[in-house]
């Protein structure tokens, strides 16, 4: 908010200089953001707590000042004088519901002329933003930026019956408001009607056909105190943010209708040669209870962690207007109308700490019991799928949570889908308002960015949560994608599947998932001929890996092969296994190579696991040399080169031993599979 | 045939291998003569043994053995001089200042780097890192933390919603609330996680990541806060950044505390991103409020604690110098690979 320094100045007997002023403020919670130059003096940007509504005005800041700096605050005086006949000849108000109106004071100025405000009033309200328009509206400005009461002020003439009612509205009634927009009420809100129709939006905004214009000659004033909810959800409904709003919302003193009103009438008649009306209306419905509250020096010192002495508490209080009264140790406090946000002893105790400044108080770190942290699982496991993405070689990415539902559709079909979306009901854009259910859209659409960049080797994962609705509400699941194009990344060549699948089962072990089972699927997201989905034992699936479908590539815009893999890591082990000592073999190993010659059917997996089961104990491993699929076989046939390891834990093994067993299981292989032997 | 046959081997291979020396290719021969697995002299010496009466072979064996252990050791050595020698200028000598055979290399997210370089500092100072749902229900988002419906302070915090009383969690306090709900003091925390709020500007991204500070326990004091986040603050920038407390206000502690940091750009001479005024808005804390706790079943009269949080996006801004909050979320690996 802004305030003029010089105004703020003006109200304060031995107030530092601008610079040690600011800084005090700061220090006691108003912290003084900008100074800038202003018109006569400098401009200064004060953030103002929400809390505090009763700072948010240059005497209120004041108050402040003064504790902080020693200062004291001039007294406000008013000098009324009332000549005119009384107020309640010339009008009357009413307050029809005490729930959203609680405090209702109005005055007549007559015979005002039009002319615009003095020149130094002018400034001050263009220091605060506030445009001058006439002496009339200026000074209701004036006041609301001085005292921080808003006030309205009524063309008498044009207030029908002379008569203003504070009440809720009628389902359907309508305002045109000062902006010059139509408003449609509601019975939640509170209005200012006149013998006939609603006048203003109570605490918001004001009506135009009342509003103050060339030809007014009669003031109605209006200072009124308004329910901060019933406000609020009025503003919110209607969309509108005023002066008014914001501090009602905030919650207004009810002691200070009366005082605002009074200022702004001997104002206006002084700029305007008018005459006040004798008698102030001041309703009061439910006058306000006194709040006490109760501390102790003790209290508050062992809280601080400093000591504080009872004689700085008091001069703390008497500054703020506490009214404190000491009993010793004990304090007893009672809350001045302005401050709504004293509510508790710690409220009181904040006040304290605030001008007792956090730079009193000595640093000391607190004593806890020597357990050491520790990393909550969950973050265990994510930082454990980072980490050997990162060891694969991998760049991280983070995308939104939120995506297009268009985009998040697409992965309905995927083998990973958890359930229907959760979408937002009030997105910033339709296309962030649908929570991911996986990270390959996201994905995808970084790919392409990068490949737009001119990136050639893309290489980059993405570690986040998944999203969806589960049947006892909105569920999510971490998760681990990775994206591959262009050359691959620890060899020659472009990126292809067998590259996905080496770092899908780099990121699988160092993730402790159990073994996978690579079964093709993921169409028709994932190319048919090049896609897999990983399951573990039990048929869970824990996973999808492949070529990017064409379909699919096309709606990212991607021109060149892509290939991804996208982890659910609810299966993964909490807890890493410890590592288990093998004995070292203590005699050394035979190889011994085998092509076998089979239909392409047949794939590596089963003939694998038929080499296992049929081979004798002596085959430690078995591992893949060769694949070979060409014109010099018949169609449908491929070769398939095995190099098996033989090692035997009592001796040596010789090389005709081993090339016995290799016979042997040919043998076998051939009559269980069919298959023959290059 | 006998071990003299042996040493006509031996004293020929000496010979050759002699003459072949600093050839690459001479020795190659040399190795195939001899020790070739096809045709090589060994072989045959080896196939000699068969024939050998049997009180011959004993010798004959041992001596075949020191032979074959002479030809390995010398062709080994004679193999490594062809590898050093050549000469510097010859067509073999490698221009050591080619670029090496670059290894694969990942790469950790800026805020995720932040992220964990702030949790070890907490967990060596034996806080637990703990975690929550990011889409959450308006009572840990709010109300448990003293914000209850038509809360002022809840426009601060623009939300999402998805409906019903859930939404996408505003801040990572929510998650105090629940330890608070599920566990005794003493407690210490931090949370890290994504959040989300309805904004978007240079400044503002709709979704972000914040760290949550959380210490309760009996006697905690408002001079524990500070030292606490004057220690994890030199911890994180350097020792010569100062920590300014001053008062501010968040509905879920009082009293509240905004802390700022020396600007770590100008030295407090006033910059671009300090505003000219020499400090740098680093994190919000405060005393929990005794409502909050009453909200999760701890006794305020017995216990107090202190909370604070901060932006890890602004963090990772801030030390390496990121323009852009967005520039954070847009995938860009070019970001992510800078940070090698």
């Amino acid at each position: 908010m802004k305030f003029d320094a010089t105004w703020l100045a003006s109200l304060l007997d031995g107030a530092p200089d601008g610079g040690l002023l600011a800084d005090k403020l700061t220090a006691c919670g108003f912290l003084v953001e900008l100074r800038e130059p202003g018109d006569g003096g400098e401009i200064w940007d004060v953030e103002v707590t929400t809390n505090r509504p009763d700072a948010m005005n240059h005497r209120g800041l004041a108050r402040e000042a003064a504790v902080a700096t020693g200062a004291t605050l001039h007294p406000l005086e008013i000098s009324l004088v009332e000549t005119g006949p009384s107020t309640d000849s010339l009008a009357t108000v009413a307050i029809d519901d005490p729930d959203v109106c609680n405090r209702f004071c109005a005055r007549v100025v007559r015979g005002v002329r039009r002319t615009s405000s003095p020149e130094w009033m002018q400034r001050r309200l263009a220091n605060c933003g506030v445009r001058p328009i006439s002496a009339v509206v200026d000074v209701t400005n004036y006041v609301l930026l001085e005292l921080g009461q808003p006030l309205h002020a009524y063309d008498l003439t044009k207030v029908r019956g002379r008569r203003l009612v504070a009440r809720r509205a009628n389902v359907g009634e309508t305002l045109v408001t000062l902006d010059g927009e139509t408003r449609t009420l509601d019975g939640s809100m509170a209005v200012i009607a006149d013998a006939e129709h609603v006048v203003g939006l109570a605490g918001i905004m004001g009506g135009a056909d009342s509003e103050i214009g060339d030809d007014t000659t009669d003031v109605l004033l209006e200072a009124a105190t308004f329910d901060a909810l019933t406000v609020r959800r009025a503003a919110r409904t209607l969309g509108m943010h005023t002066e008014a709003s914001h501090r009602f919302e905030r919650g207004a003193d009810p002691e200070l209708p009366p005082i605002a009103i009074d200022l702004a009438a001997a104002l206006i008649a002084e700029l305007t040669g008018g005459e006040v009306c004798r008698g102030r209306i001041d309703l009061c419905p439910r006058p306000r209870q006194p709040i006490e509250l109760v501390t102790t020096a003790s209290r508050v010192s062992a809280f601080a962690g400093v000591e504080i002495g009872a004689e700085r508490i008091v001069e703390i209080a008497t500054g703020l207007e506490l009214e404190p009264h000491r009993d010793g140790d004990t304090f007893k406090i009672t809350v001045p109308s302005f401050r709504v946000d004293l509510e508790r002893e710690a409220d009181l105790v904040e006040e304290v700490v605030r001008h007792i400044g956090f730079d009193a108080i000595p640093a000391a770190l607190p004593v806890l019991p020597t357990a050491p942290g520790r990393r909550n699982p969950n973050w265990e496991l994510v930082d454990r799928a980072r980490t050997a993405a990162i060891a694969a070689g991998l760049a991280e990415i983070v995308t939104w949570s939120f995506i297009d539902p268009a985009s998040d559709a697409t992965t309905a079909d995927l083998p990973l889908c958890p359930g229907p979306p959760v979408e937002l009901a009030n997105p910033l854009a339709k296309t962030q308002s649908t929570m991911r259910r996986s990270l390959l859209p996201g994905l995808l659409a970084a790919v392409r960015d990068n490949l737009n960049q001119g990136e050639r080797r893309i290489a980059i994962f993405e570690q986040g949560r998944v999203y969806w609705r589960g049947p006892e509400g909105p569920a999510e699941a971490e998760r681990l994608a990775v994206g591959l194009a262009g050359p691959a990344l620890a060899r020659d060549g472009a990126v292809d599947f067998a590259d996905l699948k080496g770092i899908t089962e780099r990121l699988r072990a160092g993730l402790h998932l159990p073994p996978v089972l690579w079964r093709r699927g993921g169409a028709p997201w994932l190319d048919e001929a090049q896609g897999a989905q990983l399951e573990i034992d039990g048929g869970r699936i824990v996973g999808c890996a492949g070529l990017v479908a064409g379909a699919t590539a096309s709606r990212w815009d991607l021109k060149t092969p892509v290939y991804v893999v996208e982890l659910d890591l609810g299966v993964a082990a909490s807890q890493v296994p410890l590592p288990a000592f093998a004995e070292l073999p203590r005699f050394p190993a035979v190889t011994a190579d085998m092509t076998v010659e089979h239909r392409v059917e047949l794939s590596y997996a089963e003939l694998e696991e038929a080499v296992r089961d049929l081979a004798g104990a002596q085959v430690e491993s078995t591992a893949l040399i060769a694949r070979f699929a060409g014109k010099e076989l018949p169609a449908g046939m491929v070769r398939t080169t095995l190099r098996l390891t033989y090692r035997a834990d009592d001796r040596s093994l010789t090389q005709s031993e081993v090339n016995e067993q290799q016979n042997g299981l040919r043998a076998s292989l051939a009559e269980r599979l069919g298959v023959t032997f290059a | 045939m006998g071990v003299e046959r042996l040493e006509q081997v031996r004293a020929s291979f000496v010979a050759d291998l002699e003459a072949a020396a600093g050839d690459a290719d001479a020795v190659e021969r040399v190795r195939i003569a001899y020790a070739g697995r096809k045709a090589g002299v060994l072989l045959e010496l080896t196939a000699a043994l068969r024939e050998l009466p049997n009180e011959a072979k004993r010798e004959y064996g041992r001596a075949l053995n020191e032979l074959k252990k002479l030809v390995e050791s010398s062709l080994a050595e004679a193999k490594r001089a062809t590898a050093v020698s050549g000469g510097a200028g010859s067509a073999s000598a490698v221009d050591v200042t080619l670029p090496g055979r670059p290894l694969p290399q990942g790469a950790e997210h800026p805020v995720h780097l932040v992220r964990r370089r702030i949790e070890e500092i907490f967990l060596r100072m034996g806080y637990d890192v703990e975690d929550g749902p990011e889409i959450e229900d308006d009572w840990h988002n709010f109300e448990a933390l003293n914000m209850p419906p038509d809360h002022p302070a809840r426009d601060d915090q623009d939300t999402f919603y998805i409906g019903g009383r859930n939404l996408l969690r505003t801040h990572t306090s929510p998650v105090q609330a629940r330890i608070m709900e599920s566990r005794r003091p003493p407690i210490r925390i931090v949370v890290p996680g994504r959040v989300y709020r309805r904004d978007s500007d240079l400044r503002h991204s709709p979704m972000f990541h914040q760290l949550e500070g959380l210490v309760v326990d009996e006697g905690i004091t408002v001079g524990h806060l500070k030292a606490t986040l004057e220690t994890f603050l030199h911890a994180l920038f350097s020792d010569q950044v100062r920590v300014r407390l001053r008062p501010g206000y968040f509905p879920f502690t009082e009293p509240s505390a905004e802390v700022d940091i020396s600007c770590i750009f100008c030295r407090m001479a006033g910059c671009g991103v300090c505003s000219g005024s020499g400090w740098i808005e680093i994190l919000g804390s405060g005393m929990v409020d005794p409502r909050v706790f009453e909200a999760v079943g701890i006794d305020p009269e017995r216990y107090t604690g202190f909370a604070f949080g901060l932006g890890l996006d602004r963090v990772a801004m801030l030390q390496y110098g990121i323009p852009d909050l967005r520039q954070l979320f847009a995938g860009d690996q070019r970001l992510t690979r800078q940070f090698e």
